[in-house]
């Protein structure tokens, strides 16, 4: 057509164009084919070409990986606990905040995909764990009937074994006994689910783990390029965990020592597997993964390109973290006054008072604590990255430290900001692609496994000591938990060093549960210290507050969490945890 | 040609006068094949010449310009500013022919005659009115589709810079819905007759015979000649695309006349239509603190309020502005104006065989804050050639390049404006910039980098018709389209410095943000190619018999592909290119994707009449998708459609002589909506969701959705009855039409009933909703003149209702709950009943776990003395107006005209969320609306809003709001100079207008916000426009 606008003497052709013009457009009409249609993606690849290709059913292995939530989510479970204070209004930390968690509302804490809607940080795990299972099955279906010569298919089927085992174990810990799936169904397939025992899942997760660890190496050293691979050791952490809950009160009514026995045993396997205490409790929390130690069994890792903003989310305003806002991660009073006294002792007895022996001087609550506490917390008067930290507020009321909660809201309204994980080193900002890792598994855990099923099985002597030797590290250096606490004494005293050595690491919300003293942690009040500059004298007053009041919000049946309402509509043979209906 | 165009336009921005010369040379160009063919006044053969004037049949006046052409040959003259001419003609047998544009051709045998004065009678409107249809026009007299069209003249009346916004209530059937005012991000909701589907309810948007989705807001409005909506199964003619209703914009073209400039200019100053207005510190403080006392278990005694008393009244008295400030974070932060401007030239005209339209626009808006470099120019090219290359054959070509520049600093937006806490300072009483809360403060936007769009769409139409001459009615018409569009996009982030201020120093300290200095530029490609071929047939038969056959074929490609660089931690500020930033692996990333999408297609249309009384009507498409799985891409589209022009018949016009027009039509037909993502009858799987092993990355790959092989169209059956009237002489007009659409297989995820247990990642859409919609429109045309004073009046009003009869629900565990019977957009919502006011309230009714003194009391709708989900009903709540109105009067008095315009929509209900989260410890501000009134421990029995940190278990219908408003929409000035004043300068037309858009709102219960948006009060309201102008024609 440009062609024909260019002609210039028009008149003269103008019989020529007479014919031509409808013979092109005829041709042009013939031109047009059906085949236009047939375009393939650009930007995806069918299933075809996957199962057929070794790489890409390697790609389709090393995925399922991300099935197990890690803790570097907006919301550390943490704030979901007496550990923090949880200022945010929204995305699910709301209603473990308030405890007011029921079948409507639960899925707000399911996570999905994006910034905010992961922000929960997979809480209710139910939707995304059936995900990944239904991709493990069809996987491991896939290997059964796949002819693709590949050197390592068994040990990423005994990979996928151990993920699958380690997602119903993540189930059962929020839910307990849940439907379990072996097998890939379709569109269409009319199925109604009912739930197993929490027993069957225990044996079912048994299965996978010993499949899993037949086929897959002892160990990887953390510096491997394999390592964050599920290997043997790592199955047996998981074991270890496993068992100790199954033990707990709330999933052993009955309290069966054979129950606990199990557990001993499968921590006692890991204990002469090379692993020790890594000597810096405070450097051990700031490593990306391959870095060297001999501590973390399994983690996560992140890497510049893959990686997290944990630490933004729960810093203050220093960096522009969110850790007065929507993270609002800021470590409460409540976890403070558990840390023990620099000489072994319980600042506090369990009545509330103060604990005599222990030294501890209220009007200087941060003073000779256990040096763990400084590991995990960042409080007034302390250093980090040069910059010293000052949350106090004049008597007067008219000046105040850059860090307090009066300069602005962002700062934590504890008056206290998260420490551990935090780096130390390194840019530090919104456009930074974090990569400390997550540990899942550390020897210290495993410690702390076998002390309590010991305890449980009343060999009270090794129990203090692998206590003991928890805080023993080189950088805490506790004294002994004494030989004279035994009993009551002892099993407080060692729930509390579960609390404080794994703080913040998404422990703690569970513990409370299988514990069964829930009932009493998450109604207490949640609690700070205010500090009170006097300006002519120097000196700092420390006043208590509450923050949050919610006594008797939280009900016993809560320890489990409720499968959501439109999950049970959907299924109906699909029982409710009791007290939910 | 394209690359000059796009490389140039940036640059005109030295004014008209640079662009005059431009369109001067280029008409030049343009005529050169006119002056060789036309050969004005020069001719051989004379034998005769024939003097004479042409004038306007009605008024007497001269026509200047009209064409004076002998019939069948090549000899031809304009008409002088007399209106006189001198033509040879070869004999005295011969023919002339006079044409004008706007005017009805006339011939005149010359008959030996040497004197020939002519007049021409004016082509009369209305009845004769030509509609765009489907690839096509058709008489509106024997139209028989439910098809609504505006005039481009009346588009134009709005200055808005998008001309979407102007047709709001102009169209009976079409529902717009302004849903925020942000320039240059407007948001319209454009659907045809409220919604039919639970997807995507886009009418499907053509211009110039090309779906060109996504570009009607770049219109140049001054280029519009007019818009049509195909609402009913007329629309079938677009088959898989057309369920949603269908919008045809034809834009400009020239005719036959001596060259006609036409220039406007407008100049305006624009504001949001309200600034919800926020507390202030005090009620903030206050608020807060009874939050904190509720929040700790209203202890009695030994409560530490968060802000002191003697800090409210700090804040009160303003006596410490630095540490006690109260600012108004939206005060500070916008103007109360912006400026845009708008200038536009377009020249047209033609000869016998060429006919041009040139048209060059520019606008200009600036944004609304206050230290954000906000800016948003465009240019509009359009230039548009048809030639005659014979008598039987006409090509064409329009081509059309809208270059614009979206400039704007980063990390500012309208919600985090009104939520910024009012006790934290934004500017110290030196006039240094404080950081605000996360050293976010939008007061420091400028300093921060910046956002640049650059958009160079370009498109083009190239067409050719001829008519076969061996077979008289037949023609051929083909078309060529090709639109690219290049979008080039920059975001520059750089820390940036501000002061705080030291309690301890008493010193004003300069710090910077942390960010590091950054760079992120993605470059996109759109290309969209179609072709078209028809082939039509007209032919009266036996004199009474009307037949019009047309069939085509279309085939559709368009592609999609972008590539993406990013860098960080650049060594300086000073140059925002990407090679200046970092190369270390780990601060740069890259990033690219790409699709493709076709059509092939055939269709055709079948008209017969008899004697113009009765109508017959048939289409259809044969439509094949590459969206939908082998086999199952094609589907074919029918309908039909018929009319019986009562008033053509003699019992009408005998009897009831006042009938100018009456006419009833009716039409049934099928038609698919294809708006669904591609490729989900494959199982595919993407790249992404990497893990780290051993601190390295290793690529991961994932489905996230199911297949479905049998994915297909939903499938939309219309039917539509009408009745069009035009009496006393179109003194009264109306257009009454009635509609029921049932849309079926519509593609819906099964997700209610499919448990979650199965671990299927997103299902995939299937055919098995299905929506019944029905509804009516209603429009009332007065048109009359009274001595100098000509008026009209144009009132309509549409509604649309619609129902779900079927969608997966799991049977909910209350019937009230349900969504089936309901409208598209109901939603479910605890049914409120006012405030617990007080203990004793709290402790006899029910009330959720959480729930407090001061809280909404919910209803226990299904009694079982708890407060649960299942208290909550399903309401007929859509966002989605039912009804839409629109009111528009045109009054012309000697010079002046006044067009006064309302719109309103009814039966709307909107939802603040941003009203629940009040008081809450992320220290968001709040409305005065939200606060006045609300229940303190002093304030029990008389309060009308929950209290501080209200608990609510879900969304409740406490916040959900009657949407229903009228408001001006549109009033214009508007004074012509008169002919013999302008022409005195030299000009043929001067015409100056004031006008105003949004200038007035009554809302029902909407007033703390605009009630057009939804959703939070957070939302940037749309504009109010004031308005001058000027439209020069010479």
């Amino acid at each position: 057509m440009l062609v024909l606008m260019s002609i210039f003497k028009i008149s003269e052709i103008m019989k020529t164009i007479k014919i031509i013009i409808p013979v092109i457009l005829l041709i042009l009409f013939s031109i047009s084919c059906e085949n236009i249609l047939d375009i393939s993606p650009q930007d995806r690849i069918a299933e075809d070409a996957v199962w057929s290709d070794a790489n890409l059913i390697r790609a389709y292995q090393t995925e399922l990986y991300n099935a197990v939530p890690h803790g570097f989510f907006i919301h550390m479970y943490s704030k979901y606990t007496d550990e923090a204070f949880n200022n945010a209004p929204c995305c699910g930390a709301n209603i473990f905040k308030l405890n007011t968690y029921t079948p409507d509302n639960i899925a707000e804490a399911g996570g999905g995909t994006g910034f905010w809607a992961s922000g929960s940080g997979y809480m209710y795990y139910w939707d995304r764990a059936y995900e990944y299972i239904r991709k493990i099955n069809v996987f491991l279906n896939k290997m059964q009937e796949s002819d693709v010569q590949m050197s390592d298919k068994d040990q990423l089927i005994g990979e996928a074994r151990f993920l699958r085992a380690f997602i119903y174990f993540n189930l059962i810990e929020r839910f307990g006994g849940v439907p379990i799936v072996d097998e890939v169904y379709e569109l269409g397939d009319e199925v109604q689910f009912t739930r197993n025992t929490f027993d069957e899942c225990v044996t079912f997760i048994e299965q996978d783990i010993s499949a899993a660890k037949a086929v897959l190496p002892d160990k990887y050293s953390s510096t491997d390029s394999k390592y964050g691979r599920a290997s043997g050791v790592v199955c047996q952490a998981l074991l270890s965990r496993l068992y100790l809950y199954a033990a707990s009160p709330l999933f052993s009514p009955t309290k069966s020592q054979q129950k606990w026995q199990k557990a001993a045993d499968a921590a006692e396997a890991l204990l002469n597997k090379g692993f020790a205490l890594y000597p810096d409790y405070n450097k051990l929390f700031q490593m990306s993964q391959g870095a060297s130690n001999d501590e973390v069994i399994f983690s996560r890792g992140f890497t510049t390109a893959n990686g997290h903003q944990g630490p933004m989310h729960n810093f203050n305003r220093r960096y522009e973290g969110y850790g007065g806002w929507w993270g609002s991660n800021g470590p409460s009073a409540n976890l403070i006054d558990d840390y023990d006294m620099i000489n072994g002792e319980p600042a506090f007895l369990p009545n509330g008072s103060v604990n005599p022996a222990s030294g501890y001087d209220p009007t200087q609550p941060f003073k000779n604590r256990d040096p763990r506490f400084e590991a995990t917390i960042l409080h007034d008067d302390m250093y980090f990255r040069g910059a010293h930290f000052e949350m106090w507020i004049a008597e007067d009321g008219l000046s105040w430290g850059y860090d307090s909660y009066k300069a602005t809201g962002d700062n934590p309204r504890t008056n206290t900001v998260l420490l551990k994980f935090m780096p130390e080193e390194g840019p530090f900002n919104w456009q930074t692609q974090f990569t400390i890792q997550w540990p899942f598994f550390r020897i210290a855990e495993i410690y702390l496994n076998y002390a309590e099923a010991k305890f449980e099985l009343g060999d009270e002597a090794t129990a203090r000591e692998y206590v003991n030797k928890v805080r023993k590290r080189t950088s805490v250096n506790l004294p002994d938990i004494p030989a004279t606490v035994t009993g009551e004494d002892l099993r407080r005293r060692i729930y509390n060093e579960r609390r404080i050595e794994l703080a913040f690491e998404n422990h703690r919300f569970f513990d409370v549960r299988r514990w069964k003293i829930a009932t009493t942690v998450e109604n207490a009040k949640i609690t700070t210290y205010d500090i009170y500059l006097n300006k002519t004298t120097s000196v700092k007053r420390y006043e208590k507050v509450v923050l949050l009041d919610r006594s008797n919000t939280f009900k016993d049946y809560q320890s489990l969490l409720p499968i959501a309402q439109d999950e049970i509509q959907r299924n109906p043979e699909l029982d409710q945890n009791p007290g939910y209906d | 040609m394209k690359k000059n165009l796009l490389y140039y336009f940036p640059l005109i921005k030295t004014g008209i006068k640079r662009f005059l010369l431009t369109i001067n040379l280029a008409l030049i160009v343009a005529c050169l094949n006119l002056i060789q063919v036309d050969a004005i006044g020069v001719t051989d053969q004379q034998q005769l010449q024939v003097r004479g004037k042409v004038t306007d049949s009605e008024t007497g006046e001269p026509l200047a310009g009209a064409t004076v052409l002998v019939k069948g040959t090549n000899i031809g003259v304009l008409t002088s500013v007399e209106g006189t001419f001198s033509i040879g003609v070869p004999d005295g047998s011969a023919i002339l022919a006079f044409s004008f544009v706007g005017y009805k051709t006339r011939e005149e045998n010359v008959s030996g005659r040497t004197t020939l004065d002519v007049t021409l009678a004016p082509e009369t409107t209305g009845l004769e009115e030509v509609v765009v249809v489907g690839y096509g026009t058709q008489k509106k007299e024997t139209m028989t589709g439910s098809i609504s069209k505006v005039e481009g003249a009346e588009i134009v009346k709005n200055p808005s810079v998008n001309v979407t916004t102007s047709l709001a209530g102009k169209l009976p059937g079409l529902v717009i819905n302004q849903r925020t005012g942000q320039p240059g991000a407007e948001n319209l909701s454009i659907l045809v007759r409220g919604r039919g589907t639970f997807n995507d309810n886009n009418p499907l948007i053509v211009i110039d015979g090309v779906p060109r989705d996504n570009t009607l807001q770049d219109l140049n409005a001054q280029d519009i000649e007019s818009i049509t909506v195909l609402k009913d199964a007329s629309a079938a003619i677009y088959g898989a695309r057309a369920a949603n209703g269908v919008i045809l914009i034809t834009t400009k073209q020239g005719s036959q006349s001596s060259p006609k400039f036409n220039l406007t200019y407008n100049y305006a100053i624009n504001q949001p239509t309200i600034n919800p207005d926020m507390e202030d510190a005090v009620v903030f403080a206050e608020s807060y603190n009874e939050a904190e006392w509720y929040r700790q278990g209203r202890p009695a005694t030994g409560f530490v309020p968060f802000y002191t008393a003697e800090a409210i009244q700090k804040y009160r008295d303003g006596s410490d502005p630095i540490l006690y400030p109260n600012t108004d974070w939206s005060d500070v932060s916008t103007r109360n104006w912006a400026t845009q401007q708008n200038a536009n030239l377009q020249v047209s005209g033609g000869s016998n065989n060429v006919r041009y339209l040139l048209s060059f626009g520019a606008s200009d808006q600036g944004g609304n804050y206050v230290h954000v470099d906000d800016s948003y120019r465009r240019y509009n090219a359009r230039i548009k050639v048809d030639v005659d290359l014979s008598e039987n054959l006409t090509v064409g070509a329009n081509i059309n390049a809208i270059p614009s520049n979206r400039h704007a600093s980063v990390g500012t937006d309208f919600a985090s404006i009104l939520l910024s806490n009012p006790t934290v300072v934004a500017i110290y009483p030196n006039g240094l910039i404080a950081p605000g809360r996360f050293r976010q403060s939008s007061l420091l936007s400028d300093r921060r980098g910046f956002n640049e769009i650059k958009n160079y769409p370009f498109q083009s139409t190239f067409t050719a018709s001829y008519k076969v001459p061996f077979l008289r009615g037949l023609t051929l018409d083909a078309s060529y389209n090709y639109d690219l569009r290049n979008q080039f996009q920059k975001t520059f982030g750089k820390p940036a410095w501000y002061h705080e201020y030291n309690v301890i120093t008493k010193e004003y300290d300069m710090a910077w943000t942390i960010q590091p200095i950054e760079v992120r530029d993605t470059y996109s490609r759109w290309t969209n190619s179609l072709f078209n071929f028809r082939i039509s047939y007209k032919r009266t038969i036996a004199e009474n018999h009307n037949v019009s056959a047309m069939f085509g074929t279309e085939q559709q490609k368009a592609d999609y592909s972008y590539v993406m660089a990013y860098r960080k931690n650049f060594v300086s500020a000073v140059i925002p290119q990407i090679n200046v930033g970092s190369t270390s692996a780990t601060d740069a990333e890259t990033g690219g994707s790409a699709s493709e999408s076709a059509y092939n297609n055939f269709f055709g249309r079948l008209n017969y009449d008899f004697k113009s009384k009765y109508l017959l009507e048939f289409v259809f498409r044969y439509d094949g998708s590459q969206i939908f799985p082998e086999g199952k891409r094609y589907g074919f589209f029918p309908a039909v459609s018929a009319g019986w022009r009562l008033s053509e018949e003699s019992f009408i016009k005998d009897n009831l002589p006042f009938v100018d027009e009456l006419k009833l039509r009716g039409s049934y037909g099928e038609l698919g909506n294809d708006r669904v993502p591609a490729y989900q009858y494959l199982q595919a799987f993407q790249f992404g969701n990497n893990y780290v092993f051993g601190g390295k990355d290793s690529p991961g790959i994932y489905s996230s959705r199911m297949p479905n092989p049998d994915i297909t169209w939903e499938v939309s059956k219309k039917l539509d009855f009408g009745l069009e009237a035009s009496l006393w002489n179109s003194l009264l007009g109306a257009e009454l039409t009635i509609f029921s659409e049932t849309r079926s297989n519509i593609l819906l995820q099964p997700v209610l009933s499919v448990s979650h247990v199965f671990g299927f990642p997103a299902l995939p859409d299937q055919n098995i909703g299905e929506v019944k919609n029905h509804g009516f429109e209603l429009m009332l045309t007065h048109r009359n003149t009274i001595r100098q004073l000509t008026y009209s009046v144009n009132a309509n009003i549409s509604f649309a209702r619609s129902k779900i009869i079927f969608m997966d629900e799991v049977p909910p565990a209350e019937p009230y709950m349900e969504q089936t019977g309901h409208p598209l957009g109901s939603g479910l919502y605890y049914k409120s009943d006012g405030i617990i006011n007080t203990q004793e309230e709290y402790a006899n009714y029910p009330h959720g776990n959480g729930a407090q003194v001061g809280d909404m009391m919910l209803v226990d709708l299904n009694k079982d003395g708890k407060i649960t989900g299942n208290d909550r009903y399903m309401t007929n709540s859509s966002p989605i107006p039912e009804y839409v109105i629109g009111l528009t009067t045109n009054l012309q008095y000697k010079g002046f005209d006044l067009l006064l315009y309302f719109q309103g929509q009814t039966n709307a209900w909107s939802y603040d969320g941003g009203l629940e989260s009040f008081a809450r410890t992320n220290l968001d501000n709040n409305t005065v609306f939200r606060a006045t009134n609300r229940w303190t421990k002093d304030n029990q029995e008389g309060a009308t809003m929950p209290r501080a940190d209200a608990w609510q278990p879900g969304t409740t219908d406490f916040f959900l709001y009657d949407a229903t408003f009228i408001r001006i929409k549109n009033l214009e000035l508007g004074y012509s100079l008169g002919n013999n004043l302008s022409k005195r300068i030299g000009l043929n037309d001067v015409r100056v207008f004031v006008s105003g858009t949004n200038l007035l709102t009554w809302a029902k219960e909407i007033t703390w916000r605009d009630p057009e948006i939804n959703g939070s009060f957070g939302t940037y309201p749309p504009l109010r426009i004031i308005n001058v102008g000027i439209n020069v024609n010479f």
